[in-house]
């Protein structure tokens, strides 16, 4: 048994290594997918961040609501604030055109008297908290018939609503602290009015509430944040080691078009061996491939620019994931190269299903980008499940616990495939 | 008192699935030990099955197959120790040196260390090979393949050996080669032979006993030179050949 297992390996590895073709769709074509799609999203990445959206302000106000915008917009990091083309000042009809056509995200236009209109309105609010035989705390009094202030937000036709909600958040923001600012104002002269002091300059009333994004991950120092080396390297390594298929599935079907799968048959012992060998010694490239992924997602990423995978402290919990996903890969090879007829049909059969397997399980398209029906449908994809717990490793430190549902649907695809392959040839061979 | 016969067949039938026929129609057949019992019939008579049979590539439906007094059906693994198998194709790998294909055989039946190289080593030498044992089997003309192809099924030294068409599509001097070697095993070694072929003349000069078959059943059997005296009309198997399976295409 031990000879015949150690023969079908030597046999195997030899087999594979000098197949240069397969050997470069194994290890150079899956290295090169990760270093081009990892520099294709850094990039992207980095543009998005270093891309302000450049807006427009009409600002007819020239008093303290519009400046306090003006002021407020151009301190955020997100907006770039044009008032002038060509250093001429804008109008209303040029600004409404740049938007729609595309030129700006945003236009906004802050009406000529804002500031009165906003002091007016809060001026009566505050007399309206007074009973009215206190008679009118203001002079001139407020007028409550003045329409409110008035500031118009023009979007591009095709901005999203959930930019749009961005935005106007923020101008809600800069409204809030203008009006917050106003009534303090007001308050202060009716103080110095009535008991004769005048309070200093307000002290800073903005951040008076601590608001800190945290992340859920339970250890502080061991946070990860996700980069694209965090999404490329496990899902092409994923992606790869399920390419193993089509040189596997060929070297089934060859085997069986020379004879020698046949020939295999008329010798003495089980041929359990034998299998075990040709499965060990790609399941062997499997693990290997998935180490040379990961080190090129430490060490080979970071001499491009780009941030490095980080693997974190979950060690156990990886090589538990990448056994069930070379095992995974494995079975299913075993299963495509004993129902595939010809060579062509495998490799077909077998390079497309593992693209849709790819596909529907998050490999090109993240899952968190997919709509919710889809969202389901990668939970089918076992190649979904290999990423959901690289995912879990790399990016939430989960333990082997934390993952081992994920490798045990893989183990339980790999027994399936090779139990269905099985079958199948046991029917075949009884016809 | 005769020995039994190392091969009896009883009633061995064998359908394929979506067949209108059956390939293998209710056939008995006895190899007695040390003949060289040639299997003949035009194409789709039941030869392949019949020995794809015996090699247990495929299952029977009916009948019984005893192998050196042990039952096929139920003793195959001890079955399978004594018998060579050397397909008509060249089941080899082809991008593995001749030797490392040998080497890979001779661990599939447990050979292993000195005693598989010098064996090797030895089966190269006679069949002129021992030169380029270290070249890859998809560098060798077709010759030099099927050579290596039944020094495959012979390093264990089997004491029967089924050959399905081993001399097909190669040069007369590898042909010669490959049947003098038969010879000497079945003289010096006692292998009993199992052989099928299309080529007449071959069978007629290399085959100790012959079974003509058709549609599934032995249609005639006996030694060459006995067959042809019993046809008085025929100079030769060929003419037997002909004259029993008929002359229309069989494909």
């Amino acid at each position: 048994m031990w000879l015949k297992f150690k023969a079908s390996v030597i046999k195997e590895s030899l087999l594979l290594m000098r197949d240069k073709a397969g050997l470069a769709m194994l290890f150079v074509m899956p290295m090169a997918l990760i270093l081009i799609m990892s520099l294709l999203q850094e990039s992207t990445l980095k543009k998005l961040e270093e891309r302000h959206t450049p807006i427009l302000v009409i600002n007819n106000d020239n008093d303290s609501l519009g400046a306090h915008i003006v002021a407020g917009l151009n301190e955020t990091e997100f907006f770039e604030l044009h008032q002038t083309i060509d250093g001429k000042p804008l109008n209303v009809q040029q600004l409404k055109e740049l938007v729609t056509d595309g030129k700006y995200r945003v236009g906004i236009v802050i009406s000529k008297g804002a500031s009165d209109a906003l002091r007016n309105k809060i001026k009566y609010e505050i007399q309206q908290q007074f009973p009215p035989e206190e008679g009118p705390l203001f002079s001139p009094p407020p007028d409550p018939g003045k329409p409110l202030p008035k500031i118009d937000v023009y979007f591009d036709p095709i901005t999203q609503s959930a930019f749009k909600q961005a935005v106007m958040s923020a101008l809600n923001e800069f409204f809030y602290a203008v009006e917050a600012g106003m009534v303090m104002e007001i308050y202060a002269g009716m103080l110095n009015d009535i008991v004769g002091i005048e309070l200093q300059k307000a002290a800073d009333f903005k951040n008076m509430i601590n608001l800190t994004e945290k992340s859920s991950v339970g250890k502080e120092e061991k946070i990860i944040i996700p980069k694209p080396a965090q999404h490329n390297v496990p899902a092409w390594t994923i992606f790869a080691m399920f390419f193993i298929v089509i040189p596997l599935a060929g070297n089934i079907i060859k085997e069986r078009e020379s004879g020698m799968s046949l020939r295999l048959r008329t010798l003495p012992g089980s041929n359990l061996s034998v299998i075990l060998g040709k499965a060990g010694v790609y399941f062997v490239v499997g693990m290997v491939q998935a180490a040379s992924m990961l080190l090129l997602g430490m060490y080979i990423l970071p001499l491009f620019g780009m941030a490095s995978l980080t693997v974190g402290s979950g060690l156990p919990a990886l090589l538990i994931v990448t056994i069930a996903v070379s095992l995974a890969a494995t079975g299913y090879g075993i299963l495509i190269g004993t129902v595939s007829t010809t060579q062509e049909q495998s490799s077909i059969f077998g390079s497309i299903s593992v693209v849709i397997l790819a596909a529907l399980g998050g490999i090109w398209v993240p899952i968190f980008m997919m709509t919710e029906t889809m969202v389901k449908v990668s939970k089918l994809s076992p190649l979904n499940w290999g990423l959901n717990a690289y995912y879990d490793i790399f990016l939430r430190n989960e333990p082997v616990s934390g993952i081992l549902h994920y490798a045990l649907y893989l183990l339980a695809f790999a027994m399936a495939c090779i139990m269905a392959a099985w079958l199948y040839n046991r029917y075949k061979n009884l016809r | 008192m005769s020995s039994p016969p190392i091969i009896e067949i009883k009633h061995l039938t064998k359908r394929y699935h979506h067949a209108d026929e059956p390939a293998v129609k209710n056939l008995d057949m006895k190899i007695n030990r040390g003949e060289i019992f040639g299997l003949l019939g035009p194409n789709g008579a039941g030869k392949t099955t019949t020995i794809s049979i015996l090699c247990s590539q495929i299952k029977a439906d009916e009948g019984e197959i005893n192998i050196n007094g042990k039952n096929l059906a139920t003793e195959a693994a001890q079955i399978k120790k004594i018998i060579g198998v050397v397909p008509q194709e060249i089941a080899l790998y082809q991008k593995l040196t001749a030797y490392e294909n040998l080497k890979f055989f001779g661990n599939m039946y447990g050979l292993k260390g000195e005693d598989l190289k010098d064996r090797i080593i030895s089966r190269a030498k006679a069949f002129g090979l021992e030169q380029k044992l270290h070249r890859k089997v998809d560098t060798f003309s077709g010759g030099m393949k099927r050579r290596v192809n039944l020094m495959a099924g012979i390093l264990h030294r089997p004491r029967i050996l089924i050959l399905d068409e081993p001399t097909v599509g190669i040069d007369v001097q590898s042909k010669n080669v490959i049947i003098e070697y038969l010879q000497y095993l079945n003289k010096n070694e006692e292998t009993t032979i199992v052989y099928t072929s299309h080529l007449m003349e071959e069978a007629e000069r290399f085959c100790t006993h012959i079974a003509i078959l058709d549609m599934g059943k032995i249609v005639t059997e006996g030694k060459p030179e006995e067959l042809i005296s019993g046809y008085p009309s025929c100079n030769n198997l060929e003419d037997i050949f002909l004259l029993l399976t008929g002359r229309s295409l069989r494909d």
